[in-house]
């Protein structure tokens, strides 16, 4: 569960403020998937960042598992980072010199899992996106979809409990991202993990349990969050 | 992530920018190089001098001679007075030797009575005038006295201790020039040397012939000095031409130095202390390498200072290249904190990288020394002359000290670059297109 709590962001100083999210309040119960909708520069990356304590907002607290992360040491947050949440974003940021292997291995290493495990993890999150047969192949030589499957494995491998994507989809044609969408939410579904996704898109957002609009730093509105936290 | 992670990862990145990793490296491997070569120059300069010492002085051995109270004005004549520097052709004690006096019998005792002094022999030198066997012509020669304590390397023959009274020791060239097939020939056989005694040079010639066996030849070393030792005597054997030679001229029993032995070899410096006490110039074997051993540190340090020079400029060339890379891979490293990798391990792989660059350019420049040097070092001895000795002493321990020590600076180079990286703002880094 991810309650947050009263959170607000604000950029540059004095006359120059920008606040980007404005006292933003909202409870993801688990195994849900999330969308958050909202134009472009409305906040939604902030907000998200905010959530996986890759940003500080200076007010609020973002709760999960019964931590308040924004008060966490760094290392801590790492470790946290490192264990329980991955990355998904808009423009893949897949190692392009790196093998697909070791580029699904990176959470693996990251998070100190033994030697012995990885492999098979790491070839079974390649299976799960059907990359195993570009295990050796070099992550530039994927096409812009495969990069972005490849970018799920590296996501899941370590079998987070929540997964933050920003408009996964949006470098993609609606066919391919479609597939790529797949590939995610079978995992969500399968593992009962909380998917938090960022975009744009309608049928996107639909295909998700919940979903937050913002608007200007604010969110303006919430659906099925609270019956599935009734549940 | 553990530390074996980060070095997979941080080889794994130098290996995608080859081009630039290895000519960063390069830079560093001129200074490993030149450091490498400096540093066996010094090792095989210092081992050179050191068996050329042992090999021509002996450690327990000092040689001792007597400076004159004023060593910068001339003395005045005194015909046959104590200490003065005898005249005329001829005289053993060789041409007119300034800032020296000469050693009489008396120093020889007072010498001799100090503690752990197991000896005094006077350096005699006597003027003979040629060498001799049966059927050849007569050669110059010089003697000069055989010392058992000093190593000599032989092409035939030899002996254990010292020689007899009627033993000779022949270098290996006087041996051929006397005729000998080969140097085995002329073990056991008898040459003649020819003296002339000097107090009679006016009043008619009288001259004799000395008969001795060959015990030994000695083969060109490039330890040997090469005045030194053609024709080798017994103590007492050159004694007993010295007198002859000598005996009732102007300058005999006065020598221009002395060797004082001592019973220990760490009995020297004691000895020497009290020889300069009384007044006179002591010089040890280890005075004779310190000596030499100075000069070589001296080329060495001019040349490793051109090794730290060339390390000096490849710091900036390892910040550079760091520095870049972090720029270059900003996106890499936002996205390794995002996935929890904590500032300390962006930090270290950075600074392992820089580390790698240093082990590869010390690798390489230290390297290509010891195979070149290694392949080089027959030619140089060739051409020096050296014999069978070699310039270039590669020691593992120093050629690992020279890598390490790299790796360090390398380390250290690398610092500021890994720090940016560290500290580097994960949402920045992702922003970067
Ligand atoms: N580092 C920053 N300094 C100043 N303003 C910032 C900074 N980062 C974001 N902003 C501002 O905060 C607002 C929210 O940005 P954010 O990236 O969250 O938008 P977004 O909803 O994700 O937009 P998009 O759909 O285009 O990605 C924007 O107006 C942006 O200009
Ligand atoms: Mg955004």
């Amino acid at each position: 569960m991810i309650t947050v709590k009263n959170i607000t962001k604000t950029y540059g100083r004095k006359q120059n403020a920008f606040v980007a999210i404005d006292s933003a309040s909202f409870t993801i119960p688990d195994a849900t998937t999330v969308a958050i909708l909202g134009k472009s520069g409305s906040g939604k990356s902030t907000l998200m960042h905010a959530m996986s304590g890759l940003d500080r907002p200076e007010v609020g607290e973002v709760v999960i598992d019964g931590q308040d992360i924004l008060t966490m040491k760094p290392k801590e947050v790492d470790r946290f980072r490192a264990t329980k949440m991955s990355f998904i974003f808009q423009s893949f940021f897949v190692q392009a010199n790196e093998s697909c292997y070791d580029n699904v291995s990176l959470p693996l290493e990251i998070a100190k899992v033994p030697w012995a495990e990885r492999k098979q993890k790491v070839e079974a999150a390649l299976a799960a996106v059907q990359l195993l047969d570009k295990k050796k192949s070099r992550a530039r030589d994927l096409s812009g979809g495969q990069k972005q499957r490849l970018a799920i494995a590296r996501a899941i491998v370590n079998e987070p409990q929540i997964i933050f994507a920003d408009e996964p989809t949006g470098n993609l044609d609606s066919a391919t991202g479609a597939v790529v969408e797949d590939f995610l939410f079978n995992y969500v579904k399968e593992r009962g993990a909380t998917l938090i996704v960022v975009t744009h898109d309608e049928e996107l957002a639909n295909k998700c349990d919940a979903r937050i609009d913002i608007k200007d730093g604010k969110i303006s509105a919430t659906k099925g969050l609270d019956r599935k936290a009734k549940k | 992530m553990k530390t074996t992670d980060i070095i997979r990862r941080a080889g794994r990145s130098l290996r995608q920018a080859k081009t630039r990793t290895l000519l960063t490296s390069l830079a560093i491997g001129v200074g490993a190089f030149t450091i490498t070569l400096s540093l066996a120059g010094g090792q095989g300069g210092r081992e050179y001098a050191d068996a050329i010492v042992r090999s021509n002085t002996d450690v327990r051995e000092l040689l001792v001679t007597k400076e004159s109270e004023d060593a910068n004005t001339i003395a005045e004549y005194t015909p046959g007075g104590p200490g003065a520097v005898p005249s005329g052709a001829g005289t053993p004690g060789g041409p007119f030797t300034r800032g020296f006096q000469f050693l009489g019998t008396s120093d020889l005792e007072v010498m001799a009575d100090i503690e752990n002094v197991n000896g005094v022999t006077p350096n005699y030198s006597p003027s003979v005038d040629y060498i001799t066997t049966k059927g050849q012509k007569k050669y110059q020669a010089s003697v000069s006295t055989f010392s058992p304590t000093v190593s000599l390397k032989y092409a035939a023959g030899g002996v254990e201790g010292d020689l007899r009274d009627d033993q000779i020791i022949l270098a290996e060239d006087y041996a051929s020039t006397l005729g000998f097939t080969n140097p085995a020939d002329a073990i056991g056989k008898t040459v003649q040397i020819g003296a002339t005694k000097q107090r009679t040079i006016f009043s008619g010639a009288e001259a004799r012939e000395f008969t001795y066996t060959v015990a030994g030849v000695s083969s060109e070393s490039g330890l040997a000095f090469r005045s030194q030792g053609s024709l080798l005597l017994g103590e007492s054997a050159i004694k007993e031409l010295y007198i002859y030679v000598s005996e009732g001229t102007a300058s005999y029993n006065r020598f221009l130095a002395a060797s004082v032995r001592v019973n220990e070899p760490e009995q020297a410096e004691e000895v020497k202390a009290i020889l300069e006490e009384k007044g006179y110039t002591a010089q040890t074997s280890a005075d004779v390498l310190g000596t030499v051993n100075t000069f070589i540190n001296v080329l060495l340090g001019i040349l490793l200072g051109f090794g730290a020079l060339a390390v000096i400029t490849s710091i900036f060339g390892i910040v550079n290249t760091q520095y870049i890379s972090v720029l270059e891979r900003t996106q890499q490293i936002g996205l390794m904190k995002a996935l929890g990798m904590s500032q300390t391990d962006v930090g270290k792989l950075f600074t392992f990288e820089a580390a790698w660059i240093g082990f590869l350019g010390g690798a390489i420049g230290a390297g290509l020394a010891v195979v070149g040097g290694s392949i080089a070092n027959p030619a140089i001895s060739e051409a020096l002359g050296l014999g069978d000795i070699s310039l270039l002493i590669f020691s593992p321990l120093q050629v690992l000290g020279v890598i390490t020590g790299l790796i360090a600076i390398s380390i250290i180079a690398g610092i500021l670059p890994a720090r940016k990286a560290s500290k580097l703002d994960p949402i920045e880094a992702l922003r970067t297109e």
